[in-house]
């Protein structure tokens, strides 16, 4: 039924960039100061795979998930060299057991690799609608100024052909193979050659020719855009771009250095959806990003998002923020504090409990009694309260909201700024009845903002690292309206 | 009234054991005492006060507890060179009552006659202060006992009106206590101000609302009733021993946060076995599970020494201070002698026979006390287990 050639877009969105912001003044020692520059930073709780957990539920909202064939990850940092990262996404997501689970990494395009990807694979008929999420967290080494410039986030969107806002109309490439960035197997940082050649023979001139090339395929030129998005270096280099394109400053799209940083392979998709956020039908983006070659993309608005006003995207995170105000305190939750002994570790998780738990811990689902109607995390077999035996069906709780029951401020837990709240969550279900008990962490909530009764929303997030692996499971954190989203200080 | 739903002719453990020689070692932080020093010094103190010469010839079973064990039953048999059947039992921190329990129950059932009831551990070899952990799974929290126990304070706060300082009075007299027992830990008058003040581990818990962690060893030897006054002229008889459990408590459904169900539960089974009617007027000395302040606190209202919600004012009043109408953890608790887990239930029930035969010298009560109480409860918290003793038959 499907043919080649068929219309392909990007039909929703969401982004996602953690709370915690890093001021340059406080690396280098300074106290912050309300103002300074700053980039949004992964906490201890945090990676690639749990902002793309969030992005993605944030860009699925409203969206019907049996209708997503293939998910896409696109990342630099991914914890594994071999292992998915895409999976556990997939599976964190709730999306159907039939799904694709792709990772585009090597490259800091890989996030607009991955959107042409899904586009191709809609016109081609090979897929309905693809999730793409973008998400990376890279690091620069302490005190540097690569590290003053990268930050971190994750960008979703699902591309279909369906209810089309924003449509591929045209790209070009400039492939380009230098030493200018990189990280070997291993680096915890991002290195670099000598600045000046990096960004005039690899950053500027392979962006500039490849945005001169998409408007010789075009015939479009500077003028015809409403928004460019151009990923960038740092702000600085990206004038370069905008002069050698011949673009104006008043159609650069905000690139958010000194607000967020540059977020690698979510970078280039992140302005995109920033622009998607204020764009109206018959505007025209153009795009590029950079990284071993430069690619440069047509967007034809169509239309808005229906639930604009909602939607948790750039935007809605911008506003939320607390800040770091000691250095140590970021080194601590990258795990970057020099100690002679590694923190403990053992072979890790079973990875046989792993398996079996994998529906509780991953996507957060519990089960309800088909005898008494009560609901059950974890699962179990027999019902804690009518005691009838393996009558369930599955329930999930990862889009609801909770109420905090009792908690306590644990000051052993080990964190970057303890105590670590725990709380006993009881899940409130749709209809408003109680769903079960969880005893879960809080992300993101200073301890002194926790009480009883207070409603709290569920984020996907790495609980520790033991067996020196990543270990997903869910917390909470502050119930997030367009009204209380900014947080306290660090 | 029955103590078992299925056992209506209330076929229990009242008047057929009866406890003829305990002993307990010295508790601390043992670096130069193994879990063997330790068992053969607590034994050796329980064989001497039973009048026990030839234990080989006199003991018939071993039932031992411990949580900490490395290797098992073993390191009981071995410690002593008595090889008799041995029976390790294990309930979290109930484990010390659920082995004294098991050895009730089969001198009761006619099985053995004369049987030693060894409970023991040794967390101080960890190379760790805190209790050990296990992380089954990434949601299994790593979390400190502290953290599963605190999940009470707010809601029991808000609802009665109680505050850190009725737990911090708690702490004081405990450690006041613990300051005339000989076998104790720590031996330090502490202030209201200075608990409040210490270090916060799991709020509302500060270090001093908090049981040490530490070594020891507590022996009890039981014997048939009808045959005790063969070993001692004043034998003091098991008057229940009863185990509760309970739904964890942060998954349960229907849990209010102000008790532990599973104390409430082992509570009414022991008082149905013993004919308790009135524990608050009943039971004359307590030893409870203090491993937190606020479990104390509860634990006053779960077994029913007094209303729900009242425990504040009966700790403004001194009730279960040494001189008071209900003096509870006469010897410190396991704020003054540590939790060494399988070691607690067992050196409690020293305790109760120490004060329920006079012999508890300056920890001695204004009045003789006839009955006697002891309560642990472990997990988090879902077990819980409760010694009644009696120096009458």
């Amino acid at each position: 039924m499907s043919s080649a050639g068929k219309q392909a877009g990007i039909e929703n969105y969401g982004a996602y960039i953690p709370i915690t912001r890093l001021p340059l003044s406080v690396i280098s020692g300074k106290a912050p100061k309300e103002g300074d520059a700053e980039k949004a930073v992964a906490w201890s709780d945090e990676d690639c795979v749990t902002m793309a957990v969030t992005a993605g539920m944030n860009c699925l909202r409203g969206v019907d998930k049996s209708r997503i064939d293939s998910v896409i990850l696109a990342t630099t940092t991914l914890a594994f060299s071999e292992k998915q990262g895409a999976s556990i996404v997939a599976k964190a997501l709730n999306l159907t057991g039939d799904v694709k689970t792709t990772d585009v990494s090597g490259s800091l395009r890989s996030g607009m690799l991955a959107i042409q990807q899904g586009i191709d694979a809609v016109k081609a008929g090979s897929a309905r609608k693809v999730l793409v999420i973008a998400s990376d967290c890279r690091m620069g080494a302490p005190k540097s100024g690569i590290e003053a410039n990268v930050g971190d986030g994750a960008v979703a969107v699902v591309i279909g052909s369906e209810n089309i806002i924003a449509e591929l109309t045209a790209t070009a490439s400039h492939a380009n193979e230098m030493m200018d960035v990189w990280r070997r197997q291993g680096d915890n940082f991002v290195h670099t050659w000598e600045d000046r050649f990096i960004n005039d023979h690899g950053y500027i001139e392979n962006t500039v020719a490849a945005i001169k090339t998409l408007f010789t395929k075009t015939g479009k030129s500077a003028k015809d855009f409403s928004k460019a998005c151009i990923y960038a270096t740092d702000a600085r280099n990206l004038g370069s771009v905008m002069k050698g394109a011949g673009l104006k400053p008043d159609q650069l799209q905000d690139a958010m250095f000194g607000k967020v940083g540059n977020t690698g392979a979510a970078f280039a998709p992140m302005l995109l959806v920033a622009a998607l956020e204020k764009a109206k039908a018959g505007d025209t983006l153009l795009v590029t990003c950079y990284g071993d070659g430069a690619d440069a993309q047509v967007f034809a608005v169509k239309g808005e998002v229906k639930d604009k006003a909602d939607r948790r995207a750039v935007g809605f995170y911008l506003h939320r923020r607390r800040t770091v105000d000691h250095y140590n305190k970021y080194l601590s939750a990258r795990d970057l504090t020099i100690t002679e002994y590694p923190s403990a570790d053992d072979q890790g998780i079973s990875a046989t409990v792993q398996y079996r738990n994998r529906d509780e811990n991953l996507s957060f689902q519990g089960q309800v009694c088909g005898s008494c109607g009560t609901h059950q995390f974890p699962k179990g077999r027999v019902c804690v309260r009518c005691g009838s035996k393996d009558n369930w069906t599955p329930a999930k709780y990862a889009n609801n909201t909770g109420k905090v029951l009792t908690y306590t401020h644990d000051a052993f837990y080990p964190s970057p700024e303890p105590p670590t709240v725990a709380a006993i969550v009881e899940v409130v279900l749709a209809d408003g009845k109680p769903g079960p008990r969880i005893h879960m962490q809080f992300a993101d909530a200073p301890a002194k903002e926790v009480k009883t009764n207070l409603s709290v929303e569920f984020a996907f997030r790495r609980i520790h690292r033991a067996g020196r692996r990543p270990n997903y499971y869910w917390k909470c954190l502050p119930l997030q309206t367009s009204t209380n989203n900014v947080g306290g200080a660090a | 009234m029955s103590y078992s739903q299925n056992n209506t002719e209330g076929y229990g453990l009242k008047n057929k054991v009866a406890i003829v020689g305990v002993g307990r070692c010295k508790f601390g932080e043992n670096w130069d005492r193994s879990e063997e020093d330790m068992i053969v010094d607590a034994t050796y103190l329980a064989y001497k006060d039973a009048g026990i010469e030839d234990p080989r010839k006199q003991i018939d079973a071993i039932y031992c507890g411990s949580l900490y064990s490395k290797n098992g039953p073993v390191e009981v048999s071995e410690a002593l060179k008595l090889y008799k059947p041995i029976t390790m039992v294990l309930n979290y921190c109930a484990t010390g009552t659920e082995a004294f329990r098991a050895a009730c129950m089969s001198v009761a059932a006619g099985v053995y006659e004369t049987v030693l009831v060894v409970g023991y551990d040794k967390p101080k070899d960890r190379g760790v202060s805190g209790p050990s952990v296990n992380i089954r799974d990434v949601r299994n929290l790593p979390a400190t006992p502290a953290g599963w126990f605190a999940v009470c304070a707010q809601p029991y706060f808000e609802k009665y009106g109680a505050t850190r300082t009725h737990l911090a009075k708690i702490a004081v007299k405990n450690h006041h206590n613990g300051t005339l027992a000989p076998e104790s830990f720590l031996k330090k008058e502490i202030t209201v101000e200075e608990v409040l003040n210490a270090r916060m581990i799991s709020s509302p818990f500060g270090l001093y609302d908090c049981a040490a962690q530490s070594d020891g060893c507590a022996v009890a030897i039981v014997t048939r009733a009808d045959k005790a006054k063969n070993f001692r002229s004043d034998p003091v008889y098991v008057k229940a021993v009863a185990s509760g459990s309970a739904a964890d408590p942060n998954n349960d459904p229907d849990f209010d946060f102000l008790r532990w169900k599973a104390t409430e539960n082992a509570g009414a089974e022991a008082y149905a076995m013993a004919g308790i009617k009135n524990p608050g007027k009943e039971i004359h000395v307590a030893q409870v599970h203090d491993c937190f302040t606020l479990t104390e606190l509860l634990t006053y209202e779960d077994l029913g020494f007094i209303p729900k919600g009242s425990a504040k004012e009966y700790i403004d009043s001194g009730y279960f201070e040494l001189t008071g109408e209900l003096p509870v953890n006469t010897d410190g608790g396991l704020k003054t002698f540590g939790h060494p887990t399988g070691a607690s239930g067992v050196r409690m029930i020293v305790e109760n026979v120490l004060q329920l035969q006079g012999r508890a010298g300056p920890r001695s009560l204004k009045k003789q006390p006839t009955m006697a109480l002891s309560h642990n409860i472990g997990g988090f918290p879902t077990g819980c287990a409760v010694a009644i003793l009696g120096i009458e038959k």
